[in-house]
């Protein structure tokens, strides 16, 4: 459904990918991948490691071009997005949280230079952060609040999909659960997020969908309480 | 003949230096005796080729002849500086080109402003030192970018995901390059004269030239070594900065910089 040009998160699939391969070199990282990733829900990429779940991810945002295939996201293919509008609407979080200037406010303005300090304090309260901490130098941040100015910083740019490759791997208990119900929040405010995870227990409370990922070949999917491996891997 | 500059008989007599080298290596058993002698006599042979071949164009092929010279040393100059990066994406044309600009640049503005006579004899020694400079830039700049993608890829993968096109994504990562490159350049030109007596002002006075009159030389050397060097650093940081990423602003894998993607906080 397409209401004001905009096509309705609810009833389409965010993402889609059609027979998408990876090759780098003489490994195939992917293989023949065809899956859709639906719009305002928490998807999780699971699977062993090296099963190509961080390569599956950077391909939603163009980090990471198919050797074969195509990845569309909502209906119109990557190639055909102006690449860094998409990434704009596709924005990623990485495994470590990298800040990348010396104050909150100005990493937040890496991606928005416009960004005023009530938009900005709007965002610290979305990923549960005092206000007061727009001052504070990013040196001084535990893990998880450092990883939380990431989740700020992304959603500056105002995307419709966020995707988080193993955004707690780094974290504590506190951190984990603090970074899980930000991205919770941000899915009920209806954001796309796809969520690369080794952890199990987080893949079952956290996600909607999931997509089982085994040496690059798709092994399952579907919701999250009917798909085995998180019930054999709990 | 001018007493300050050594005979052939003197130069035969600096000799003993190399005797007393080689008996002290021989004598410590550093089992450096033979490499020290060979460097030696090496070093005579080479320079006297090219004291034959720099006679041969002074006398013959004019500032033609002084062009090629230098355009010999900045393909061996490109040479070197890429040795060290060969990981990057066209690290060879990228360190040949930038030193070229950086020489025709600063040698087109010291003959076009008349600073140096258009002779062979002034254009090949300034010239060298030219290409001398920018190489040790370019070497600098393409060492510190291999080490700044190897390390700092997630921070600027960081900001390309947040749409920033390349040359932004990079550009914080691109003045700190730079400005490292230009550290040894900038170092010596505020210490010259303090620290040590520079080359060309001590090759005026042996050769007996008043120290005011070699301080002008001295001046000029200074300038230009910082021009060539600041033009060189630049356009290897630019051109290999094109080289890195594609055409969907994305930060090309390369040799070296793959196990970087795990790497922890990084700021830029």
């Amino acid at each position: 459904m397409v209401l004001n040009g905009e096509v309705s998160p609810v009833e389409t699939s965010a993402f889609a990918l059609e027979r998408v391969t990876v090759r780098r070199g003489d490994t195939t990282l992917l293989e023949e991948i065809t899956c859709s990733i639906p719009a305002a829900a928490c998807t999780a990429l699971v699977g062993p490691s090296g099963a190509g779940k961080t390569t599956f991810l950077r391909l939603l945002n163009r980090l990471e071009e198919p050797t074969a295939g195509t990845v569309a996201f909502q209906d119109r293919a990557l190639a055909d997005w102006n690449v860094l509008a998409l990434r704009r609407h596709v924005t990623l979080v990485g495994q470590q949280p990298v800040l990348l200037t010396d104050s909150v406010l100005d990493d937040l303005r890496v991606g928005r230079p416009d960004l005023g300090r009530p938009e900005a304090a709007v965002l610290l309260d979305r990923v549960h952060l005092p206000t007061t901490y727009l001052d504070r130098a990013t040196t001084n941040l535990s893990g998880g609040e450092a990883q939380r100015v990431c989740l700020a910083r992304a959603l500056a740019v105002t995307p419709k999909a966020l995707l988080l490759d193993e955004p707690t791997s780094a974290l504590d208990a506190v951190g984990t659960a603090a970074v899980e119900d930000v991205a919770h929040d941000l899915v009920a405010d209806g954001l796309t997020v796809v969520l690369v995870s080794h952890n199990i227990a987080q893949a079952r409370r956290r996600s909607d969908h999931v997509l089982v990922l085994d040496r690059g070949h798709l092994v399952d999917q579907g919701e999250a309480h009917h798909v085995d491996y998180l019930r054999e891997h709990a | 003949m001018n007493p300050a500059v050594p005979t052939w008989a003197g130069v035969a007599a600096s000799a003993a230096l190399v005797a007393l080298t080689v008996t002290v290596a021989w004598r410590g058993r550093l089992r450096l005796a033979r490499d020290i002698a060979l460097a030696a006599v090496r070093a005579a042979l080479q320079l006297a080729a090219v004291g034959a071949l720099l006679l041969l164009v002074f006398r013959h092929a004019g500032l033609a002849g002084a062009t090629g010279w230098l355009a010999v040393m900045v393909l061996i100059a490109g040479q070197v500086a890429a040795r060290r990066t060969r990981a990057l994406p066209r690290a060879l044309p990228t360190a040949t080109v930038a030193i070229t600009l950086g020489t025709a640049a600063t040698m087109g503005t010291l003959l076009a402003l008349a600073v140096i006579a258009t002779q062979a004899r002034v254009v090949i020694p300034v010239g060298g030192m030219v290409v001398s400079g920018a190489m040790q830039a370019t070497a600098l700049a393409l060492t510190r970018l291999h080490d700044e993608v190897r390390t700092a890829r997630p921070a600027i993968e960081a900001r390309l995901s947040l749409g920033l096109a390349a040359t932004d994504a990079f550009a914080p990562h691109q003045r700190t390059i730079v400005r490292t490159a230009l550290i040894p350049a900038l170092d010596s030109t505020k210490t010259v004269g303090v620290i040590s007596l520079p080359g060309a002002m001590t090759g005026l006075i042996l050769a007996g030239v008043g120290p005011f009159t070699a301080i002008r030389y001295q001046i000029v050397v200074m300038y230009m070594l910082l021009a060539a060097a600041a033009l060189a650093a630049l356009t290897a940081v630019r051109l290999a900065e094109r080289a890195l990423f594609d055409d969907a602003h994305r930060l090309r894998p390369f040799e070296g910089a793959e196990g970087a993607r795990a790497t922890p906080d990084s700021r830029g």
